[in-house]
């Protein structure tokens, strides 16, 4: 067998000879390196979800159009296409965008805003359903608690008008194919799709909508304008670009401008503290590790000098204890990941709901349990090789007698 | 008379012991292949710094000569290859042809008796024959190979000392107060069995002793010591020489 390979065996030997001390070592290292990744991964699960929030948050994303304006399906369609937007939808008149709802668990008749919806609506990305036609309906959790309603329940819809002197009502059946989140809006909402929000408004205006049956006017459909649209930007940073597009042809709109700034500063700001914590915790890490591997080597001065009275190399003795803090390090840092994923499991099952988050509070990617594993190997091996260098220099016949 | 191993002229080492100067002076000491030497004096008079200097692991501070010849290899200017710093060279020479008994036997704890005697064997990748078995049975060790060193009583340590030190056949034996630490029944039976054992292999053997009981029975040549305080004072001296 080569020294090398000797020098290997016998410092595997030693180490499992010496358990119990190993065993502290082990978990010296571990008591330091476990509680860094727990607190990075609260760091790292807070921050982020905190800024996927902000940063995903719809509310933060919304151009709103400020008064009314004509807008038509070729200028929405041109919007709709472009990378920067997420998506757009045409708005009615808001005295028109309403209608009573009632259903049959419930007494009261209650009005609720009309707002189209689509497929890929930021506000319901939650839900999987989207009104395919008509006759389907989805309520805001406001509007379905009043209505004592739940997802698959039929809801009698009724519009009504001033038309020629007289009053006229029309009935529709709406089936509610699902309930939006209570986080969406407060208000009575039914999101529908946006051929009922345009028939809605041509009853009211005394047009005919000959698909439904409800008589009135003849309109020309082909020119319809829309007052105003929803529109939400793909993220928070496009906004400004929008908003500075939007105004260049005359449109006059309002965004979170606030917010996104807050929310920007917020995420640097916090993107920095991560970074103090993480290179603070780092350098801690690293002081402490190499102090005790250092220890260590001192500890084996005696053992190693009877290595080189054998007639190892010396440049082969320094490979015992770099290979015993090799061995700390993987051990150390397996423990430590084991343990933090201990806690992770406790902090997200245990914690996170009783602070009513639908978050995860804690997490890491495996990219940072490289870099832990990284940091511990480089950190141990450096120290041993510096503790190992001094051990190497002085005179063999030193430590051999010490007791 | 055959050849000279260790050739010495005018090696000397310094040390601080306890706040005063020590030094060891030797003006010249030629040992001959074979030949069983004593190192003879009190405690403090620089036998074991000397018996580091003959195991090449204590570096002299002053030389006009330093040479090793063991038996079979060239002659090595040990001198030369301390001040060149040329600490590898001097590793190959303990490896190949030196064995070291310390006085705490130096076993290491980790590895079974077995294992220690044969870890100068693997050093220089000597196949395994049955060397270890009977080298341990004439020590009368060979019960004992598979436990640790830490379940020994302190005279089978020195025979498993012994054994590792002569598992490689080594030419040169050097044994530092290897006896110390028994009481003086055991203490002459095992000098008894290594002097049996190292006769018919032509070791040199060089042994440090404050026993002077041993050193009669045994018949070794005893190299001449003297020591006392020199400079006024300031100094303790001690002198080895043939």
């Amino acid at each position: 067998m080569s020294q090398v390979g000797n020098i290997v065996r016998l410092s595997f030997r030693d180490y499992i000879h010496e358990w119990r001390m190993s065993g502290c070592f082990v978990f010296a290292l571990a008591a330091v390196l476990a509680p860094m990744m727990i607190l990075f991964g609260l760091k790292f699960g807070i921050v982020s979800s905190m800024i996927y929030e902000l940063v995903e948050n719809p509310v933060n994303r919304e151009i709103r159009p400020i008064g009314s304006g004509r807008y038509d399906q070729q200028w929405i369609d041109g919007y709709r296409d472009r990378d920067d937007v997420e998506f757009i939808i045409p708005k009615t008149r808001t005295l028109a965008a309403s209608i009573q709802l009632r259903s049959d668990t419930a007494k009261r008749i209650i009005s609720t805003e009309l707002m189209a919806t689509a497929e890929g609506d930021p506000l319901l990305r939650n839900l999987s359903n989207t009104p395919q036609n008509l006759f389907q309906i989805i309520l805001s959790q406001g509007a379905a608690k009043k209505l004592n309603l739940v997802r698959g329940n039929q809801v009698d819809a009724s519009l009504a008008r001033q038309f020629r002197g007289k009053r006229e009502r029309v009935h529709l059946s709406l089936k509610v194919i699902d309930i939006a989140d209570a986080s969406v809006s407060s208000r009575s909402i039914a999101f529908v799709h946006l051929d009922l929000l345009l028939a809605t408004e041509s009853f009211k205006d005394g047009r005919s909508v000959p698909g439904l049956g409800w008589s009135g006017n003849s309109v020309n459909e082909v020119s319809r304008k829309y007052p105003s649209f929803r529109m939400y930007a793909s993220s928070i940073y496009d906004v400004e670009n929008l908003v500075q597009s939007l105004e260049d042809q005359g449109v006059r709109v309002k965004a979170n401008a606030a917010e996104i700034a807050t929310v920007q500063s917020i995420e640097r700001n916090l993107t920095i503290i991560f970074w103090i914590v993480a290179c603070v915790g780092a350098t801690g890490f690293a002081f402490s590790l190499g102090a005790s591997l250092w220890a260590n080597v001192d500890r084996k001065k005696k053992e190693l000098s009877i290595l080189r009275l054998l007639g190892f190399n010396t440049s082969k003795i320094v490979l015992f204890p770099v290979m015993q803090s090799l061995y700390t390090a993987v051990l150390g840092w397996l423990l430590a990941v084991l343990v933090y994923l201990l806690f992770e499991q406790i902090i997200n099952r245990l914690l996170a709901p009783r602070l009513n988050l639908n978050q995860t509070l804690c997490y890491l990617i495996s990219d940072h349990f490289f870099w832990a594993f990284g940091l511990t190997v480089v950190t141990a091996i450096f120290a041993a090789i510096i503790g190992g260098m001094r051990a190497a220099e002085i005179e063999p016949s030193d430590g051999l007698r010490d007791i | 008379m055959g050849d000279i191993v260790y050739s010495l002229k005018n090696v000397v080492k310094h040390r601080i012991i306890e706040n005063a100067g020590f030094r060891l002076c030797i003006p010249s000491i030629e040992i001959q292949a074979g030949e069983n030497i004593a190192l003879v004096g009190h405690s403090g008079c620089g036998k074991s710094t000397l018996m580091d200097m003959f195991a090449l692991i204590l570096r002299p501070d002053e030389t006009d000569q330093f040479e090793i010849s063991p038996v079979g290899d060239k002659s090595h200017k040990v001198d030369k290859l301390w001040q060149r710093n040329k600490l590898d060279s001097l590793a190959q020479v303990r490896r190949h042809h030196i064995g070291y008994v310390l006085q705490s036997g130096g076993l290491l704890p980790y590895l079974t008796v077995r294992e220690n005697i044969e870890l100068p064997r693997k050093l220089l990748k000597l196949a395994d024959d049955d060397s270890i078995i009977s080298i341990s049975r004439v020590l009368g060790i060979h019960r004992q190979l598979d436990k640790l060193p830490g379940l020994l009583s302190a005279g089978e340590r020195q025979r498993a000392a012994f054994a590792r030190a002569l598992s490689h056949r080594p030419s040169i034996l050097l044994a530092d107060e290897p006896t110390a630490a028994l009481d003086p029944i055991s203490a002459r039976k095992i000098m008894a069995v290594v002097m049996e054992l190292i006769k018919g292999l032509k070791i040199t053997l060089i042994t440090a002793s404050h026993d002077w009981a041993h050193v009669y029975r045994m018949e070794l040549r005893i190299l001449d010591q003297k020591a006392g305080p020199v400079e006024g004072g300031r100094i303790y001296q001690s002198t080895f020489r043939d």
